[in-house]
């Protein structure tokens, strides 16, 4: 298309469509740029590629059977997902996890934040043409896969939270796994950190690319890393803490540039910052219960079904009819890999979710893209895409 | 000055109500001719700047017990970059009648695509919108699915992609550009290409 730039002289721009299915596109993310040589000079995107209608979907189950379906929002990190939602549903019921739990989530929490950065940081460096690095970051996730297995029977989608508990104990020598996983995890920051960041090729594709400032970000409903990179020290397990995140010795990284390697370099430091939390948590680690006693909320133990009347029709309304959740609207964000991940939740008091909308920390970070590449090399656009970390399963639910 | 106060001054400024569903938080239930007005009351002259736009989210309560009212409504969630921690929501109930509602995405960058959910999911229009089309659903896609009348497991035949030229020239005219002359494609049937290669 022929077109007048702003000074009146006339360009032919080529219209050049990239994804869905593009392999730096991870998922299926679609843009159109007008390019000029080179140059994108205007951008718009497409999404919905991977929409399935999660929140129609939670609408037909109980409240209990939207947990495995919020593994598929975020799946780098799906026991986040799991406990974020549980936590919204706990706080709706108004009650106390025990002790126990709450120092287990935040040890799988962090795990799993480790784990997404991990993913972020490796995958932004193989769609740059970096493969070592990748291989340095995946070491210390399989460990972590592992532990994932051995914990909760599945590598990915784990299903891990319950709403008023977890879905097991964990196992004997859960410890020891975590405690060599962070050991390795130290040792691959150091690989990853010698990679990176005196890397001529590295700086010369990230630094001052994809900018974005503090305001802008702000105006966008960025959160998480992404805008963390930019300079806020915004992050919700030190401002509106939960877990007793507060009591636990770590800081909130903060970036000063907001480009692209402002936005990778924030990730490696959190997981710094995570090995240093779960390892405080480890320590606080001590035996109790993880479930609350309670049949209206979590059902009651498998074995109590053959002992007791009272189990027995606990676990048969709970599994039935379902929990019943206060009547009410809530909304209630948690700190995930991405960002706040937000779960407005609808209930009539019945058994059934009447509405539950969830606020994708991604799709925020999507909607600035073309702020983000206009202007830039189109070579460009795909470390800036790496280094938003867009998880299409949560961006199109 | 605490949410709750906010709350006090909204009260006594536009006359909004509480919405006292919401037991865990503060949410304010305003009218959809005030709404503009007061979000910008609560992104620059309050004491607490609310100066984030968490989340939008629509509501349809076809089937909820007992419920009087509009059928539809639209949720607002709020946060503060200044003061961690301040959240407030405001709710703006639709009739189905009238399903209009006033933008806010000249406020909040990020209120472009979420009205565009809300749209898309439940056709509630926002008024002023530069661009309300759908965003998660499919161009060719009938409906809005997340209403309650929408059969869950109803299909539809979707057989195009996006049609994405005349966006992308709108975006250039918005950086000052002017179109002197079109690409090809664009000058292709718009309705043929829209309902797609396949007919049902």
């Amino acid at each position: 298309m022929i077109v007048l730039d702003p000074n009146g002289e006339k360009l032919n721009l080529m219209p050049l469509n990239v994804g869905p299915s593009h392999p730096a596109t991870h998922g299926c993310l679609r843009f159109l740029a007008a390019m000029d040589g080179e140059t994108i000079v205007a951008s718009v995107e497409e999404i919905g590629y991977l929409h399935r209608g999660f929140e129609k979907m939670v609408e037909r189950g109980t409240w209990q059977q939207v947990v495995p379906y919020t593994d598929r929002l975020n799946y780098c990190s799906a026991i986040m997902n799991n406990i974020a939602f549980c936590r919204t549903v706990e706080n709706m019921f108004g009650v106390e996890i025990p002790e126990r739990t709450k120092v287990l989530r935040v040890i799988v929490n962090e795990l799993s934040r480790i784990n997404d950065h991990f993913v972020c940081v490796a995958a932004a460096f193989q769609d740059l043409g970096g493969t070592t690095p990748f291989m340095y970051a995946f070491n210390p996730r399989e460990e972590i896969m592992c532990i994932w297995e051995k914990l909760t029977g599945a590598r990915l989608t784990n299903s891990f939270a319950r709403i008023g508990g977890l879905s097991r104990d964990s196992y004997e020598g859960f410890e020891q796994d975590v405690l060599a996983a962070l050991n390795s995890t130290e040792k691959a920051l150091k690989d990853l950190h010698a990679c990176l960041d005196r890397n001529r090729i590295f700086l010369d594709r990230t630094v001052g690319i994809g900018k974005i400032s503090a305001e802008k970000a702000i105006s966008y409903g960025w959160t998480g890393p992404c805008l963390r990179a930019s300079g806020v020290a915004s992050d919700l397990r030190k401002d509106e803490p939960y877990y007793d995140y507060e009591t636990y010795d770590w800081e909130v990284v903060v970036g000063t540039q907001g480009d692209c390697n402002d936005r990778l370099q924030v990730r490696l430091a959190e997981i710094e910052e995570s090995v240093k939390i779960v390892r405080q948590a480890l320590k606080r680690l001590a035996p109790g219960p993880v479930d609350i006693v309670d049949p209206r909320i979590r059902v009651p133990a498998h074995k109590l079904a053959y002992q007791d009347m009272e189990g027995l029709i606990g676990r048969f309304k709970s599994v039935y009819e379902g929990i019943r959740v206060p009547e009410g609207e809530y909304y209630c964000g948690s700190e995930c890999a991405n960002g706040e991940l937000g779960f407005t939740i609808i209930s009539d008091g019945s058994g059934h979710p009447y509405r539950i909308k969830v606020r994708p920390p991604c799709l925020t970070q999507f909607a600035a893209f073309h702020e983000l590449v206009e202007g830039g090399l189109l070579a460009d656009s795909m470390a800036v895409l790496s280094g938003l970390n867009i998880i299409a399963g949560e961006l199109d639910r | 000055m605490t949410v709750e106060e906010i709350f006090a001054a909204l009260e006594e400024k536009f006359g909004v109500k509480r919405e006292m569903h919401d037991k865990w938080g503060v949410t304010a239930i305003v009218s959809a001719s005030y709404l503009h007005n007061v979000v910008q009351f609560l992104k620059d002259e309050t004491g607490i700047k609310f100066d984030m736009l968490v989340d939008i989210a629509g509501i349809d309560y076809l089937t909820y017990p007992n419920h009087e009212g509009p059928r539809y409504a639209v949720a607002y969630a709020f946060k503060s970059m200044e003061n961690p921690g301040a959240r407030i929501r405001l709710k703006v109930l639709v009739s189905e009648e009238d399903l209009k509602v006033p933008t806010i995405s000249d406020l909040y960058a990020n209120a472009n695509w979420y009205e565009r959910e809300v749209y898309d999911l439940f056709g509630i229009v926002f008024q002023g919108h530069p661009d309300l089309r759908r965003l998660l659903n499919h161009v060719e896609f009938v409906g809005h699915p997340l209403r309650k009348d929408y059969p869950a497991q109803k299909r539809q035949w979707l057989s195009t992609n996006d049609y994405l030229l005349p966006e992308l020239e709108k975006r250039l005219e918005t950086l000052g550009y002017r179109v002197v002359q079109r690409s090809k494609e664009v000058e292709t049937n718009d309705n043929e290409f829209l309902e797609g290669s396949i007919k049902a």
